[in-house]
């Protein structure tokens, strides 16, 4: 009887014994998931966070150029006109290569911020205008746009202006 | 008892579904975020603005000095005017009335051999240095209505196939003596 016993006893030790071996090998599997998904979450959150980052940069560099194309001081005019598209004029460009300098940060710092504004003519000449130029110090990230835009110069043609060909590059950092 | 134990570990297992079913549910989320976002703003805002402005700077561009353009009107022609029409109305004659020097080749060449040579010229200078891939095509749709032909061959620099994520300027028509002339570019990175 007592020997039964026993036997029963130590049946049942070693069931809960194998009980207790899954218990721990299912929380193990367990916390090994759970930290998998959190490494995977913190990752992503320091990803999210670095194109939010792009993103921002992006939309700066997005507003600047728009800023640049129809600024008043580049865009061609004629009167009370309606002005024209994608078009600087090239008497404008070397007035305000000289007035951007001047008032740089007064001024155009409040409008551009950090950034780098360049007009580049590639037909008839090679031209280029650096019109606000003010880098971070030590950034970390640039962000270039550039713009195709026609050159609009009054003084050349003989009855009518005569239209280059160039781009406007706008850069700004972060 | 029996009964009691069975049903406390049925319990158990359901519970320990649930949390495989929820990971697994917030691991697809996560694949969903991913997949399904967006291409970024500015990318999309630049392509469509480049390609315009493009475009447009392209066709008000007047033909330089250098260019020593033989016509019999003043003033320097305008791509996007004198030298268009010119190819569209002689593009099948040997001689046409514009006769400039190519800016890459320096040889004095037919109004639509001249076309092609400057638009790749400009396009090369600006969309090819930013390795964007592009394609310019002019079109001349005549009067009589038939179909549209190529005035001067397409300009094609990495291409931009229908499939690829793309944009286009827009028709910028033109209208001439021969007929109408569209000018579209496709932009794509």
């Amino acid at each position: 009887m007592v020997k039964m016993k026993n036997r029963m006893t130590r049946r049942m030790a070693r069931k809960g014994q194998l009980q207790m071996t899954e218990t721990i090998a299912i929380l193990f599997i367990f916390f090994i998931l759970l930290l998998f998904g959190v490494i995977f979450y913190f990752r992503y959150q320091k990803i999210a966070f670095q194109e939010k980052q792009e993103e921002l940069l992006a939309a700066r560099a997005m507003e600047s150029t728009l800023k640049t194309l129809f600024m008043p001081e580049l865009i061609c005019s004629r009167g009370e006109a309606e002005p024209e598209d994608n078009c600087f004029d090239v008497l404008k460009l070397n007035a305000t290569k000289k007035t951007m300098q001047q008032h740089l940060d007064e001024y155009y710092f409040e409008i551009f911020s950090y950034a780098t504004i360049e007009v580049q003519e590639t037909y008839p000449e090679n031209k280029i205008w650096l019109l606000y130029d003010k880098p971070k110090p030590e950034f970390t990230r640039k962000e270039p746009t550039f713009f195709v835009v026609t050159l609009r110069d009054e003084l050349a043609g003989i009855n009518q202006p005569k239209y280059g060909f160039g781009y406007v590059s706008v850069t700004v950092y972060s | 008892m029996r009964r009691m134990r069975k049903d406390v570990r049925g319990q158990m297992e359901v519970i320990g579904l649930v949390v495989i079913v929820i990971l697994i549910a917030l691991g697809m989320l996560f694949m969903a975020t991913f997949a399904l976002k967006s291409e970024p703003q500015k990318k999309i805002f630049t392509r469509k603005g480049l390609a315009y402005s493009t475009m447009s700077a392209m066709m008000k561009t007047t033909i330089s000095e250098e260019a020593a353009c033989y016509s019999l009107s003043q003033g320097a022609p305008k791509i996007g005017g004198d030298i268009i029409e010119d190819c569209a109305k002689y593009k099948d004659v040997d001689i046409s009335i514009y006769q400039c020097i190519g800016p890459t080749s320096g040889k004095t060449l037919h109004s639509c051999d001249f076309l092609h040579e400057m638009i790749a010229y400009s396009l090369q200078n600006t969309l090819g240095s930013w390795n964007k891939n592009y394609e310019f095509h002019s079109q001349l749709i005549t009067f009589k209505g038939e179909e549209a032909v190529d005035i001067i061959e397409p300009i094609v620099s990495g291409g931009c196939p229908k499939w690829k994520e793309r944009d286009s300027s827009g028709l910028f028509p033109i209208n001439t003596e021969a007929g109408l002339v569209e000018n579209s570019l496709y932009l794509c990175d």
